[in-house]
């Protein structure tokens, strides 16, 4: 088990000789694996996903990549296909998702050690949490939504458990200790596997017993704090700190934004319940960040009653839907102005956060 | 007393033969004296035993001494220790196998089973190159084969059937389970145990265990009235000299109490040295949220360290409730200001509240039952039940 002598990679291009005559020869060439604007001529080739069979050799040295390769095809990946307008999203999202899977695997096979695969994971659970956002209205045909966040799962406790790893060696020697990049990258990281993971203990009991430089940082402070008070049922202070949250982590909370207003609606079907009263409409749409548009679908979907000028809501607990689920994640406006602002590849990868 | 290697075996021999597994057991304990004897350090023990133990008992002794080789490596080689205890504990599945209506040793494979989970949590702790927990979760796999093999034993007479040492296991299996965060795979466990018809004829101490591990799981499923009970059997029956094991059991208690409305007696506390509750108990009495904030944040490490910090923050709720209750035993009518609220939170130090926030947590603790009434928001009152407006948190 502590045997170190793993097979390492020798191959400097994205996509290892052997495999790009294979399907170069075969034609079996994604569209983003094409020059620009030919049919038929290669272009920049990267290695594509295979699965581990019992029949598959050990690969060779020359078939998997060094590490500065493998840094290189996932910057290459985030950067040029990503921004590469062509095709609809999710279009390159399947592309990226496939090639950053094979990055991953070489880096299991490859058994890097925790820096590395830190510094190579880290823009993957960017990626995947990303697509999460953007892809979340797409039909199933085109974007699962499960599968994505299954893989951001796996992504984030192998880094986390890298950065255990690190924790643990940081204990013993002096030059094992984090720059402050890397500490950074870290705790931003750490908040988004919060965020992804609200409501469950396992993520609290994490966040208890992280290092006192994590728990310190203002993001982790921030993320932290919003799911102690998910936990605590104080959904009010999670709605309110919700907006705070950067870019990326802010997308990943959008998904569970459908969930809490849910909840608060049916907290107050309770809270308000009274045939004659009524709740003005614009008190709603602060605590659960809709606009009025987006209030009345709400009412609908859970059948609460909203008054003819639609400026108040009839709370009424009988009638309230209770078996009705929470409205599929949908783009949310506040989420899409923060990601407007930002440069994606340079957050992606983590060079400007 | 250190003997020959053919002495010790003579030993095992003789303990086999009178069917005394409490014997074998000792023989095989990696606390027992034995394992200072340097006649025992053998990287190849194989020929030596085979020649007086019958298989696969000279399976169990050989991995032992295996075990007792490595250890004695200088430093230990924790590694090679713990995979020759898993081949120990691996014959040990064959030889409960082979003993059909007989379970004489079942001392023998408590004690193999419990050096794993030692041996596992050595290795946790000083080897490197593997995910944390892995080897704990392999260690609670070995065990596995253990149990199957006891709980498949349905035949014998109840006094001879295997299924008697299942909830020994079980119990080990929890330690396992709980120390590396996996509570899920308690579940089927605490099943078998249910579903055993003679679940009430363990021995106490590990009924006393058992309870309070699934007490411990009720409660991280938010099950308070079972976790209670649970652990209240815990309690009570475990006898007073055990007072560390007592105090353990209350650190769980006394917190699922309170969420339930019971408020721990300070003698009790004490006794304990646990006045930190005493302490909780008291702000959360007088709906002091900042007192309440602050001993939270002044006990952080030793609340997380117990396992109790998730739950305390629930009963944060409690303590709004208690304070609200007393904003309606001042003012003595059943329409309440919303702004009475919103002041009464001021008053005890929560300074960065607003209306709306009053608002959501009182519409929290209707929908929670805790206040019966509803809230006019034109009037900004709170209209509360003529009978039982804040009901006791047992029924809620």
């Amino acid at each position: 088990m502590e045997n170190r002598n793993f097979k390492k990679g020798s191959c400097e291009h994205f996509c290892p000789a052997a495999e790009a005559k294979m399907r170069i020869e075969k034609r079996l060439l994604n569209y983003y694996e094409y020059k620009d604007g030919q049919k038929h001529v290669a272009g920049i080739l990267v290695k594509e996903f295979t699965r581990s069979a019992a029949d598959a050799k050990v690969p060779k040295a020359q078939d998997m990549r060094t590490e500065r390769c493998l840094t290189k095809t996932v910057e290459y990946l985030l950067n040029d296909i990503l921004l590469d307008e062509r095709k609809p999203f999710h279009f390159a999202y399947d592309f990226i998702f496939d090639r950053l899977r094979m990055v991953r695997r070489e880096i299991v096979i490859q058994q890097f050690e925790a820096r590395q695969t830190i510094r190579l994971l880290e823009p993957m659970i960017m990626f995947l949490a990303y697509s999460r956002y953007r892809l979340c209205g797409e039909p199933i045909e085109k974007f699962d939504t499960k599968i994505c966040n299954q893989h951001l799962q796996e992504c984030l406790n192998m880094v986390l458990c890298c950065y255990n790893e690190l924790d643990e060696d940081g204990q013993m020697e002096e030059e094992q200790k984090w720059t402050i990049r890397e500490a950074e990258r870290r705790c931003f990281i750490e908040a988004l596997y919060q965020v992804f993971n609200l409501g469950t203990s396992e993520a609290l009991v994490r966040g208890l017993t992280l290092p006192a430089a994590v728990r310190n940082d203002k993001l982790f402070k921030l993320s932290f704090g919003i799911c102690l008070n998910y936990h605590r049922g104080n959904l009010y202070r999670v709605m309110q700190g919700l907006p705070q949250l950067p870019h990326i982590i802010c997308a990943v909370a959008a998904a569970k934004l459908q969930t809490i207003r849910r909840r608060l609606l049916e907290i107050f079907t309770h809270a308000y319940n009274n045939k004659q009263l009524t709740v003005p409409a614009a008190y709603l749409l602060r605590l659960i960040l809709v606009e009025t548009s987006v209030l009345s679908d709400l009412c609908r979907h859970y059948h609460i009653a909203l008054t003819a000028d639609r400026k108040s809501v009839h709370f009424s607990k009988t009638d309230f839907k209770s078996d009705a689920a929470a409205i599929k994640a949908q783009r949310e406006p506040f989420v899409d102005e923060k990601l407007s602002c930002i440069h994606l590849p340079k957050v992606l990868l983590l060079k400007k956060l | 007393m250190f003997g020959t290697v053919n002495n010790y075996l003579a030993g095992v021999l003789r303990s086999a033969e009178d069917y005394d597994g409490d014997n074998l057991a000792t023989f095989l304990s990696l606390r027992d004296v034995h394992v200072q004897n340097h006649n025992l350090y053998i990287a190849q023990p194989e020929k030596l035993v085979e020649r007086i133990l019958k298989t696969p008992l000279d399976e169990v002794v050989s991995a032992h001494l295996k075990v007792l080789y490595y250890l004695a490596q200088e430093p230990p080689s924790y590694m090679d220790a713990y995979n020759h205890q898993a081949a120990s504990c691996s014959a040990v599945v064959k030889l409960l196998q082979q003993l059909k209506d007989e379970n004489w040793c079942l001392p023998l494979m408590y004690r193999v089973c419990l050096d794993l989970r030692y041996l596992a949590q050595a290795c946790e702790k000083h080897c490197r190159g593997f995910t944390p927990g892995n080897i704990l979760e392999k260690a609670a796999d070995c065990m596995m084969a253990c149990f199957r093999v006891c709980a498949a034993d349905g035949r014998a007479s109840e006094e001879e059937t295997k299924r008697l040492g299942m909830m020994n296991l079980v119990n080990q299996l929890f330690k396992v389970y709980f120390r590396i965060n996996k509570l899920h795979l308690c579940k089927p466990l605490i099943r078998a145990i249910d579903n055993c018809a003679f679940k009430e004829s363990f021995p106490l101490p590990e009924q006393i265990t058992y309870k309070y591990f699934v007490g411990r799981r009720a409660m991280f499923d938010s099950n308070y009235q079972m976790a209670v009970e649970d652990l209240s059997y815990a309690f009570t029956h475990c006898p007073n000299r055990f007072t560390s094991n007592k105090r353990l059991i209350l650190i769980y208690l006394v917190p699922v109490k309170m969420l339930l409305g019971y408020l721990p007696c300070k003698s009790l506390l004490e006794r304990f040295d646990l006045l930190l509750f005493h302490d909780l108990a008291l702000a959360l009495k007088a709906g002091n949220v900042n007192k309440f904030d602050e001993i939270v944040r002044e006990q952080e490490l030793v609340l997380i360290r117990s396992g109790i910090y998730l739950l305390v923050e629930k009963l944060k709720f409690i303590v709004y409730r208690n304070l609200f209750k007393k904003v309606f035993a001042i003012r003595q009518t059943h329409q309440l200001d919303m702004g009475d609220f919103l002041t009464a939170l001021q008053f005890v130090g929560v300074t960065d509240v607003s209306l709306d926030e009053a608002h959501c947590i009182i519409a929290n603790l209707i929908y929670d039952g805790k206040i019966k009434g509803y809230i006019s928001h034109a009037h900004n009152k709170l209209v509360v039940s003529k009978q039982n407006p804040f009901p006791p948190l047992i029924s809620t």
